[in-house]
Order: C-alpha cells, then structure tokens, then sequence
C-alpha cells in the first residue's frame, strides 16, 4: 500500500475534526480565560502596611467626620466615626467615595496664575469710584472666608458677597426641638443638614413633605401632600393652622422664602426649633472686616473685579443674576475651582485648586447644627503642584498674611476656653479648657470635631421678614421646573453606578417628565431634545417618570441647568 | 462545588433589608464598588450593560399620579440556597455555594463568559464584564487592596464582601478563636446604609437581626414561589410592595393564579 499526497491531507483534515470532537478544544478554551486573568488590562491592586487617619468630609456644610483606610498615606476607603455624637458615623453616597476626586479625568491641574495675577492687579489700579472689587463666597462661615472679608475690608470698593441663606448663618435649626416638621419641598433626607443627625431626629418628629413630586424624602415622610407647582406655601400654611397646637412645628422650605419665617413665628418654631447660633470665636484684629452682602443689594453694572471661590461648594448662584451686575466694558472675572464645569465656563480666568481630601479648609456649622462647630478637612493625599490657594491669593492683592490663619483662628477657640473637643481615634470629649492650645492644634489636625457650649436658653433669632417676588407668569412656556437634589460636580467617577449604570438619580444631561407631557411633545424615552427657558436653552436626554405630575419637568441641580433654569421657573420642552 | 465539612459549624449569612427605611440614596451601591473594586462606567455603558453587585431599584404601586406611591429595594445576589439556578446552568462550574457560610460565590478565574448564570438568574443579579475595567490615570492606587479586579468577559456578582469575611477570618484565628466557628462581620453596604436599612448576620444564629427579622409577619423574600430559598428577607408594611415581590402577572391576564 501506497500513500499519496492526497491521503496525507485526508488524513490531517480528518484529524483536525476529529479534535474538535474531543474535549482538547474546550479545555484550551478554558486555560484561555485563566490566561486572560494577566492581561494588562486589569490593575494590580497595591499592597503594603492598613492604617486608619481622620479628617472631616469638605463635600458640603455637613462636615461629616470620617475616617480613611489608608494603604500607607493613599486613602483606599472612606467611613463615618460611628461614635461621633452628631453625624452617629454617617456618610452620604458622596463622601464614601469622597477619595476619587482627586483623579477626576475634569479636574484642573494648571491655570493661568501669572495671567490671572497680572489682570487682577491691573483691574484694581483702575478701578473707577463707582466700580466695585467683589469677592463671591459661595460657603461662608469658614476662615478663609474672614480672609475674604479682611482683605475686602482693605480696598476702599471692596465688597464680600455670600449666597442668600436665611438658615444655616446666624440662625439655625435644632431637630431635637421639633415634634411636627411641615417640609416644603426641602430636601431633609438627601443632602439636607447632617445626614446622621437628620436620621437620628427622624423618630421624634412627625413629617409632613408638601411637594410636587414624591422625592426621597416625601417617599420617607409620614405624610406626602401632592401639590401644584405654586401651591405649596398655602398648603404649608394650613397645616401650620392646624398643627400649631400641638407643639412646635417647624417649617422648613427648599428655597428659603422669607414667607416661611412668618409660618414659624406662627407655630411658636422661633426660639424653639429655630434657634440663634454665635460663630466660632475669631482673633481680635479680625473683626475689622467688610460685612457680608448680597449680590442683589450692589448696583447694575457696578462689579470691575469679582473673584469668586468655587472650591468649596454651596449654594449656586445663577450667571444671569452676577453677570447684570459686572460692568459692561471688560470685567475681570477669576474663578478658583477643581473643574471648568461651574462659573469656570463664563469666566475669564479659572484657576485650579486642591479638592477633599488634598486640600486643607475649616468647614463651617451645618443649618442643623445649634451651636458653633469648627473642624479641619486636613489633607489625606498630596496636592499636586501647580494649585491655587484661594485665600492667600486674594489675601496677597490686600496685603494680608493668611497662611496661618486657621492656627490663628483655633488659638482664638482655645482662648474663649467654651465647649468640648471630640476627638475620632479614641471617641473622647474633653472640656476645651483642659486641653492646652498645642495639643487642641494637633487633635484638630489628626481628626477632631470643636463644639461650642449650648446656651443655657436658646434665643429667638433676629430675622428680617421680606416678601419675596413673585414669578412672572410665562405661558408659552408650559411646564414649571422642578429641581431635582443638588449633587456635587465633580463628582467621584465611581458616581456613574447612580447616574449612568442604573437610573437612581437624574444624571446632568438628562430632565424626567410625565409620559404624557413627553407624548404632547413627541418625545420617546431616551430621546433628544431641547430644554428652553427665558434665559436660553439646552440639550438634554428625556427619562420617562410616571411619578410627575403632568405640567412639570424635573432637571438635575447642576451649573449648566441652574443657569438656565434658576432664575426661570418655567420652561419648555421641544424635541430635536 | 466545595466539599461539606462536618467538623466546620456552618453559618447561613444572610440580611434583612427594611424597604420602608431605604431612602434610594444609593449609598450602598456607592459603597459595594468602592470596596469591591468595581469599575466606574465605560463610556457606552447603560444601566442594562453597567456593573452594579448591588442596585437599588425605585418601584411604586402603579397607581396614577397623585396616586402614586413609590419604594425603594436594594437588589443584589440573594445568595439562593436551594437549587440555586446559576450554580446549576455554570457549565465551568465556577459557582459554588459555600457549604461553611451558604454563600453563593463566583470565580472569575473559571469563568468561560457564557453568560448562562445571567440568563438564569431569577433576580437579575449577575453582571458581566462588557469592557477592560479602567479607572482614571492614578485612581488605581485608591482600589481596595483586598481584592483583585475583574478582567473583560467574566460575570461578576454579590459575594457578602468575602475579602472582609477573610479578614474577620484572619482576626479570628490572630485571635486565637478556632477555625471552625463562624465569625462576625459586616459587608460594605449594610455598614454604609445610613438609615441603617440593611443589617446582615448569621441566619443560623437565632440572635442574629436577620434571624429574628425572617420571622416576622412583614419579612418576605423575592419570588418566594420559586423555592429557592433566598437568604436576603426584605421587610415592609406595605402590602403592594410586598406584593410586587412576588412579581404577580398583570390583572387580567387569566394567569393571576397561576404559579410561576
């Protein structure tokens, strides 16, 4: 028997599906995935010596005490200080993954310092006697925020300007106090006060949510009352009839109308629940500082200078109000923040700035907190080079030495002699007056909570009832906007398991509406289309949501729809 | 699957998740890929493709608007302890049900992507690794040193935090306690839950929370007609919510009363 050429390749191909019969092909399929566990697409985790460190979350006035698994000084998770007699270890969704921030793929490493230096001090030697140098600060209270003023005080048209808050400065709330709490629409169990402390109240007081849709927290409340966009302050004030007599009732509103406060001197909340709140004691020589003002107060066209710090969060302010109030003719506007994505985009200066836990600030008492706190967000990681201090930038063009003002501020805490330190390690209070000035500097710096004495009687706060102005009605625009909860930008990049991967949360670019609003308008789920108020337009992604009523759009809480949306509480919507 | 031991005293982890305490805030999502190493979302990633071990999904009780009533419910593996579906379809056998601790675990490394687990899965669950994990330049050195990240085309899913049962494994016997016990831990969203909605515990353990919460009359489990005995009781006093979570067909339909 011969073989010839053909029998050979007979037999090579009558072997090759001969194997695949075989469980050879499988089983190579399977030592594949095992290979595949090296490719250099997945990252090696680090190793190396678990230590825990503290600091105090700078995310929002909450001021959350937290503490950091390290590996080595790289903070690898973040957790509450269970023990902590106010936040009870709590930590929003936000602060557990506070440690990503500083890898934002949008955060700013480098700006135009030189540019910026140059500009400012070139604006201020000519700026006319009618012309202002404005200093914006967006979460008032903290020393750096002293250093504004000081250094405002300094410029004979300097001006401190600080978001409108009724509650939360020299008023606060105490939950405690509260048997009823009549809600219009504020937030109390999604980024509202100390979440902890908010929780741990909850039990004691009855809730009742007067809001158009069912947030999370009418979704919690004891009672949801649906209402109108509009209608919700004569709600409030029937129910505030009705529960006055059974003990104080506090009325809390998402907007911080002036109207409220009458509903709580109504409700006997004044004094009770509402109370006066004294700041953390400041050095002698600072309280010579410029007074804190509202923007509306200044006249149009009047701002040469604004420098506006955007590196602590708080509340948002929206363009169309600032920009009416800059001069027509080349405003310098410098903006200190970790992204572009806030008053970055108007501005003509963005400077880059440390961000939690890099960057080393004081944050002021919550609006829930009844008595003074001060407490450090110390640095957990490194800032890189290239950064901006927002103080001491503005301290250099008033001549002020702000480096060590927060050293300055807590030695002034120290000397009152008031309250208690807690500290994180050992979930210890001691009297300030038995701790010496070094150790209270060194406690604060490796994680420790100052709380002021609580007066013996709380006092009634001071507040000026004034009528707020009502919206224009605007009926081409059919549908009223409805905000959603405020969320931080930037936020971590792990966020995108509540806005992307699953739909928890209204993502930035996307508005809810009822099926069939969206119908009228042509929209499908998912579809593109147009968001348009007075002040302009935007585009955005539609999500369908049953639970809206039919007249409202919902838009995330985010600069770009502030912008467009906060002055303008119609809008509508127009598919693409 | 692994081997029972008879010397091992076994543990039944599971939780009991109050739904009319969960806010939907997401801090237990947010918390479970921090500690878990779980990816942030590839650029086309949807909340059907993205990675999420623990989703919390919004229901209501479908009635219109002013009507409307909404819930909040944490969804993760329930860790099914009969015929457990996804144990049973694995054609690489790389799901096991742990005889020691009853929980339902997945190993990346055996995996063949097939994706019939997913496929099974009752409570949609399991996740699959659509996209190379990536972080941001530098946030690589923020992962959980405890646990190593997924590669591309695995499933991926809910394991009660098994590198901080190690760990408390680990404490255990530095302890000097002895092997076969079970220990005590606490998984990363029960300890972030703020409302403190979520606890977990031994359910063998009568004294454990979940325990004495599986008994009472508000305690329901998902799809409880299936029989698969999950080990994740949810609690609510809420008859529609408790309802939905037997996923009953629409009314009207001729198949109310129709089992599965």
């Amino acid at each position: 028997m011969t073989s010839t050429r053909r029998d050979l390749i007979k037999f090579g191909g009558g072997a090759a599906v001969g194997a695949l019969l075989t469980p050879a092909p499988w089983r190579l399929v399977t030592d594949t995935a095992l290979w595949s566990e090296t490719w250099p697409g997945v990252p090696r985790v680090a190793r190396g010596e678990i230590r825990a460190r503290y600091t105090n979350c700078s995310l929002c006035p909450a001021g959350c005490p937290v503490r950091a698994r390290c590996l080595g000084d790289q903070p690898v998770a973040l957790f509450g200080v269970a023990d902590h007699p106010f936040s009870h270890g709590t930590l929003c969704p936000f602060g557990l993954a506070g440690h990503h921030l500083p890898y934002h793929p949008q955060r700013l490493k480098q700006g135009p310092v030189e540019q910026a230096k140059a500009a400012v001090a070139e604006a201020i030697a000519r700026c006319g006697a009618e012309e202002r140098i404005a200093i914006l600060d967006l979460r008032p209270g903290r020393t750096a925020s002293w250093t504004y003023r000081r250094a405002a005080k300094q410029w004979k048209s300097g001006t401190y300007l600080a978001p409108h808050r009724i509650l939360g400065g020299d008023a606060a709330v105490n939950l405690a106090a509260a048997k009823n709490v009549i809600s219009v629409g504020a937030p109390l169990f999604d980024g509202w006060g100390t979440p902890g402390n908010v929780i741990a109240a909850r039990d004691k007081f009855r809730l009742i949510q007067i809001e158009a849709t069912e947030s999370r927290t009418a979704s919690l409340a004891d009672t949801w009352v649906p209402v109108q966009p509009g209608d919700e302050l004569q709600t409030a004030r029937k129910f505030a009839q009705d529960l006055a007599a059974q003990g104080p009732t506090l009325v809390l509103d998402a907007g911080e109308r002036s109207e409220i406060l009458a509903l709580n001197q109504t409700t006997g909340a004044l004094g009770t629940a509402i109370v006066s709140r004294r700041e953390a004691p400041v050095p002698d020589s600072w309280n010579q500082a410029a007074p804190e003002s509202q923007l509306d107060a200044l006249p149009d066209r009047s701002i040469r200078v604004l420098l506006i710090d955007e590196s602590a969060a708080g509340s948002y302010i929206p363009w169309s109000r600032i920009e009416k109030k800059l001069v027509a003719d080349n405003p310098v506007v410098v903006v200190f923040g970790s992204s572009a994505d806030g008053y970055g985009r108007h501005a003509g200066f963005v400077l880059p700035t440390a961000v939690y836990p890099e960057a080393v600030d004081d944050i002021p008492p919550a609006v829930d907190s009844p008595v003074a706190m001060f407490r450090l967000s110390t640095s957990l990681v490194a800032a890189p080079a290239g950064l901006v201090n927002p103080a001491q930038f503005i301290a250099g063009f008033a001549g002020i030495d702000a480096a060590n003002s927060l050293r300055e501020r807590a030695d002034a805490i120290h000397k009152a002699g008031r309250g208690n330190l807690f500290t994180y390690a050992d979930a210890k209070s001691t009297p300030l007056k038995d701790v010496k000035a070094d150790d209270f500097w060194k406690a604060l710096n490796d994680g420790a909570s100052w709380a002021d004495e609580a007066p013996v009687r709380p006092a009634a706060p001071i507040l000026a009832l004034v009528a707020s102005t009502a919206n224009a009605t605007e009926d081409d625009l059919p549908l009223a906007v409805l905000m959603a909860e405020a969320q931080p930008t930037p936020g971590s990049p792990i966020l995108t398991k509540l806005y992307q991967e699953s739909n928890l949360r209204l993502a930035a670019n996307r508005i809810a509406l009822h099926p069939s609003a969206a119908k009228s308008c042509g929209i499908a789920d998912g579809g593109r289309a147009m968001l348009q108020t007075r002040c302009g337009k935007l585009e955005v992604q539609v999500t369908l949501d049953e639970g809206l009523p039919p007249g409202v759009v919902r838009v995330p809480a985010v600069p770009c729809t502030l912008d467009l949306c906060g002055t303008s509480p119609r809008a509508k919507v127009v598919r693409i | 699957m692994i081997g029972p031991n008879k010397n091992v005293k076994a543990a039944r982890y599971g939780m009991t998740i109050d739904v009319d305490r969960c806010s939907g805030c997401g801090a237990c999502m947010v918390a479970c890929a921090v500690e878990n190493n779980v990816p942030p979302a590839h650029a086309n990633a949807t909340d059907r493709t993205g990675l999420t071990w623990i989703r919390v999904y919004k229901i209501d009780n479908g009635l219109p608007y002013p009507e409307t009533r909404s819930a909040y419910v944490p969804v993760m593996c329930q860790h099914c302890g009969n015929e457990t579906p996804c144990a049973h379809v694995c054609p690489q056998q790389a799901v096991d049900v742990d005889p020691a601790t009853g929980v339902v675990g997945e190993m990346p490394q055996r995996c063949l992507g097939c994706r019939y687990c997913i496929a099974a899965c009752p409570y949609h669950a399991r996740y699959f690794n659509w996209w190379d994990p990536a972080w941001p330049a530098g946030m690589e050195k923020a992962l959980n040193p405890d646990v190593t990240p997924r590669m591309r085309g695995v499933v991926e899913k809910c394991n009660f935090c098994h590198g901080r049962w190690h760990a408390a494994k680990q404490q255990a016997a530095a302890d000097g306690k002895p092997d076969t016990e079970p220990v005590s831990y606490t998984p990363a969203c029960a300890e972030a839950c703020p409302t403190k909605a979520i606890h977990f515990g031994d359910l063998n353990d009568p004294a454990s929370l979940p325990a004495q919460a599986a008994k009472q009359g508000e305690s329901f489990r998902m799809l409880e007609k299936l029989n698969t005995d999950t080990k994740i009781y949810y609690r609510s006093k809420r008859d529609w919510v408790r309802r939905i979570a037997d996923a009953p067909h629409p009314a009207g339909t001729g198949k109310e009363n129709q089992r599965g």
